[in-house]
């Protein structure tokens, strides 16, 4: 009894000190952020943000913010079609491998969202610019919707995206209980290329969320944060095997619908589940790895309800 | 009025002539204009007067002046200067012009030694160590050279025939790592080997000084030594010159400045080629007249390169190694052309 | 002592120790080597053939050509993408072995080989340029391409090398090979920085690979690949005697110019058409054609048969390394020839110079 009061007295101290940060984080006080690249203070709302990986530019929209510099996107370039309406005019600073410090600079901005796999080297420049904050690879969308809430005082709506997510992760794993009677375990996410085919693994973007949604997909062996394998030989095929296959739909590159008719003509390929399953769906790359936000994430798992025939 | 100042300093003997002091003379102010000219371009071009301003009584550029242009030239120079001399001093020791620290496997190893950093342990040591790990792969490289073509002492050809040898060996192992490591470092592993001093700061520029500061002199104390070991072998050692003791020391000091160079900035090929051809036509052909002259024209260029790649494709920043090629290869093969005249 | 050096490594390859004394052991034995290699080649190919992700006996092997099961899986492999595998690498090995015993009479010089040459980044400079920027993919298309960059960096380094008073001396070919090999390298990363998309599609192909090629790719190939060997064979004797030097070759009567000429279209059509196929692949054309003189003496007419049978067997057996290294994905092949190569050509070097 007693412990079970010292609980409840703990939970209403965490409302109430969670309410008090809330106000605090409303007015303009400085708050620090922790992380992966040290810490960093920031005063009050800044209005005007330069996002300098995908991810974070398709949150920053998520977030009702329209930043005032963003990088090159690596498809549909310059800006993901999903994306150009908000992002209309805005000014772009160059690629995410190399965005341009002078226009950045430029730009004025109060807040910088970086990622420290492409960003380490920059950071004491960009600090010197405005507060920057990054996070350490760049398709952690989860981590980036919580980081830039916090910096850009939108906690709420941040928690919200989160939430809303965490509800359709679980409405989907119920749906998809109720309806398939045989329910597919093993997901595959294949790209073709030129010269080769590559198989996500689930360090990706998509593999992450496609673990989360209760499928398994396949892991990486040996070196760390590999999200991807390169196979070149159509013998690998059986090391592609699962029970459903998503594909990103094809380019216009005759090589590469060459190398994809090479495959699924390939005898091996038939002896594949999902192949015999029909269970081969072409999906949008924009999505499913280029964009790497929570309206991508979610735009992904639209189209994963989709293909098993379920409503969202 | 004499032909020759000769500076004597203790370990310091330089013999300068007239004509190579003018030379240094008229280029020096080139130099400086180009650096001038570096620093107005920009993403947004500001006048060679509002520079000097701005320099002098920080203003509302001085940001990007001093935090952004100005370390970045500084490094480009530098490197440009240390890969040229360093090109100079292969080229004497090998005797043959087209010599270079890319060429005999320098490079090549210092860009082994960096994808393999990049590639598996980028993730766990800060991106700060990226230069040691390139410096260690450079001198390892270097120790195995020599190391390899020791047989009773070192010639300059089996020298070189071993660093071309090893070159090849260390892309295969460069290529191997790319293929190996996770499809997003390939990209920074190849802006890398291409060469680009893309977000210098100051702490780069004094962390790569020290090496110059400390390497050139002691190559200008070399000078009557490398003049005349590139005499070849029976002239050099009667002129009494400790000649595989000096020839260890030359290896090193130019492998030093290479690895040093590259360590900041990626494999940027082809300066230490050019700039030594460069100065040959506009000096005489001693160590003493060449380096200065070397050195100014591969700061110039490597200067000139990286302004290029940062304006031409705007707002993309090409690395500043894309455009020493680019300038490089037509007057290399000019170079070859006028030779064959 | 770089005199003394070229002129006992211009020895190491003349004819002279067999146009004066063939001894007969040697005559009688030299098919005996070449039926043995023929061996070596034909087990390396059955071993491609059944080794791979999925191992399979040599009895299968057999059968999937002599009673072929569209339902056997194994049959199906073999058929589809083994088979393809292993005579694109039989090609390959051979075309390079073979243009690169060609350049070393040419050159006179035991460094020369197709990569030294920068032949090899030439062609790739040239693929990787009409990728990028005319956005031509198709390896029909690219494979003229390939030759003609061949033949600009090996006309090149020719030239490059044979500046100055004391000639082609080994030295000044492989500088002149590295300095020219940098430059299209060079030109080559730029092209992919710029073009970011492209760089994985490229980058496999950079290291060299045999795999993935249909044998309808192949095909239109094999009629230029075999007249090349074929006229390289008819030329060897003419061969043997241009390597005995020029001025003795133009007092026989040689045409020496014609000849030198055939050579050099010869090599830009082998080299620069494997590595149209297969990317770059290095030290092939370096190695091989030592091991065979090693075996049969220097003497061109059986040393071209035997470097075309050990350059097939060499690629078709590194090929076979790649597979298993890093299962499910593969090494580029290149790597492996690579590092096969660096030591014996750093051997090479140290072992040239002891002669002298």
């Amino acid at each position: 009894m007693t412990l079970h009061t010292h609980w409840l007295t703990r939970l209403t101290l965490t409302c109430l000190c969670s309410l008090i940060t809330c106000t605090v984080l409303a007015s303009d006080h400085t708050r620090t952020l922790t992380h992966a690249l040290g810490n960093t203070s920031i005063t009050g709302t800044p209005t005007r943000i330069v996002t300098l990986y995908q991810g974070a530019t398709d949150t920053a929209v998520a977030l009702g913010i329209t930043p005032v510099g963003v990088v090159d996107s690596w498809l549909e370039q310059p800006t993901y079609q999903f994306l150009r309406e908000q992002l209309a005019n805005v000014t772009h600073v160059g690629l995410e491998t190399q965005p341009n410090l002078e226009l950045i600079a430029s730009l004025q901005p109060d807040l910088i969202i970086a990622a420290k796999m492409r960003h380490e080297k920059i950071y004491p420049q960009l600090s010197q610019i405005a507060p920057t904050i990054s996070i350490d690879y760049v398709f952690q969308f989860k981590d980036t919707v919580q980081q830039m809430g916090t910096a850009l005082n939108r906690q709420t709506q941040a928690d919200e995206l989160l939430n809303h997510w965490t509800q359709r992760v679980a409405d989907f794993q119920q749906q998809l209980k109720t309806t398939q009677r045989n329910t597919p375990n093993t997901v595959s996410l294949l790209d073709f290329r030129p010269d080769h085919v590559r198989l996500y693994l689930q360090d990706s973007f998509a593999g992450s969320i496609l673990t989360e949604l209760g499928f398994t997909v396949a892991r990486n062996q040996g070196s760390h944060n590999q999200w991807a394998l390169k196979l070149t030989s159509r013998e690998s095929m059986p090391s592609l095997n699962a029970d459903v296959f998503f594909i990103f739909k094809l380019t216009d590159d005759p090589v590469t619908q060459r190398v994809y008719q090479q495959w699924t003509q390939h005898p091996l390929w038939q002896t594949l589940t999902a192949v015999q399953q029909q269970q081969v769906f072409f999906v949008d790359e924009v999505a499913w790895s280029a964009s790497g936000g929570v309206l991508g994430a979610n735009k992904m798992l639209d189209q994963v309800y989709q293909h098993f025939g379920l409503t969202p | 009025m004499p032909k020759f100042y000769t500076v004597r300093h203790a370990a310091l003997s330089l013999q300068l002539n007239l004509k190579t002091l003018s030379v240094l003379a008229l280029l020096l102010p080139c130099v400086l204009a180009c650096v001038l000219l570096a620093l107005s371009a920009g993403s947004q071009w500001l006048s060679p007067l509002t520079v000097l301003n701005e320099l002098v009584a920080d203003g509302r550029y001085a940001f990007v002046l001093e935090t952004l242009r100005l370390p970045r030239i500084v490094m480009a120079f530098m490197v440009g200067a240390a890969l040229a001399v360093s090109g100079l001093m292969l080229q004497s020791l090998i005797r043959n012009p087209l010599a270079s620290p890319d060429i005999i496997g320098i490079t090549g190893g210092a860009s082994a030694a960096a994808v393999f950093f990049l590639s598996f342990l980028a993730g766990s040591l800060s991106v700060y160590w990226l230069p040691v790990a390139a410096i260690i792969g450079a001198l390892l490289t270097a120790l195995i050279i020599y190391g390899l073509a020791w047989q009773g002492g070192v010639s300059p050809v089996r020298l070189v025939l071993i660093g071309i040898g090893l070159a090849a060996g260390m892309n295969a192992i460069t290529t191997l790592m790319i293929v190996l490591s996770p499809i997003a470092t390939s990209m920074t592993a190849y802006v890398w080997l291409t060469g680009s001093v893309y977000g210098t700061n100051w702490q780069d520029v004094s962390r790569l000084l020290p090496w110059l500061l400390v390497l050139l002199p002691w190559a200008m104390s070399l000078a009557r030594s490398i003049d005349a070991q590139a005499l070849g072998d029976a002239t050099a050692i009667n002129l009494g010159i400790a000649l595989q003791r000096d020839r260890l020391l030359v290896l090193f000091i130019s492998v030093g400045l290479a690895g040093a160079a590259v360590a900041f900035a990626g494999a940027v090929s082809f300066v230490g080629l050019i700039a030594p051809h460069i100065a040959r036509l506009l000096v005489d052909r001693r160590f003493a007249s060449l380096a200065p002259v070397s050195a100014l024209i591969g700061g110039t260029l490597v200067v000139l390169a990286d302004t290029l790649g940062r304006t031409v494709f705007l707002p993309l920043d090409m690395p500043a190694g894309v455009f020493v090629a680019a300038v490089g290869a037509p007057f290399f093969i000019y170079l070859l052309y006028r030779h064959q005249q | 002592m770089k005199q003394t050096l070229n002129i006992t490594m211009q020895r190491s390859l003349s004819a002279t120790d067999f146009t004066n004394s063939p001894t007969l052991s040697r005559l009688s034995t030299r098919p005996l080597q070449l039926l043995l290699a023929a061996l070596l080649l034909t087990l390396a190919f059955l071993a491609s053939l059944a080794f791979g992700q999925l191992s399979i006996p040599l009895s299968r092997v057999i059968t999937a050509f002599t009673h072929y099961d569209g339902s056997n899986t194994d049959h199906l492999i073999i058929t589809t993408t083994r088979l393809a595998r292993a005579l694109t690498a039989l090609t390959v090995g051979a075309a390079l072995a073979v243009s690169g015993a060609l350049m070393q009479a040419l050159t006179r010089n035991p460094m020369a080989s197709p990569s030294i040459f920068g032949v090899n980044a030439g062609a790739l400079f040239a693929i990787v340029l009409t990728m990028t920027v005319f956005s031509i993919s198709s390896l029909q298309n690219l494979i003229w391409v390939a030759l003609i960059g061949a033949a600009v960096a090996g006309g090149m380094v020719y030239g490059l090398g044979s500046l100055g008073r004391d000639g082609l001396t080994p030295v000044k070919i492989v500088l002149a090979g590295a300095a020219i090999s940098a430059l299209f390298v060079s030109f080559t990363q730029g092209l992919l920085v710029v073009n970011q998309d492209g760089l994985d599609s490229i980058l496999f192909w950079l290291g060299g690979s045999v795999s993935g090629r249909d044998l309808s790719l192949l095909q239109p190939l094999i009629p230029y690949g075999l007249a090349a060997l074929v006229l390289s064979q008819l030329l060897s004797p003419h061969i043997n005697v241009l390597l005995s030097g020029d001025e003795i070759a133009k007092s026989l009567g040689q045409r020496t110019g014609w000849l030198k000429l055939a050579m050099g279209v010869l090599i830009v059509l082998l080299a620069g058409s494997a590595v149209a196929i297969a990317g770059n692949i290095a030290f092939v054309g370096l190695i091989v054609p030592h091991m065979a003189r090693a075996w049969v003496g220097a003497d061109y007419r059986w040393l071209l048969p035997m470097c075309a049978l050990l350059g097939a067997a060499l690629l078709l057996l590194a090929d076979l390394v790649a597979r298993f290294l890093i299962m499910p994905q593969e090494i580029p092949i290149g790597v492996m020839t690579a590092l096969l190569g660096t030591p014996f050509f750093i051997y090479l070097a140290r072992r040239g110079l002891q002669n002298a």
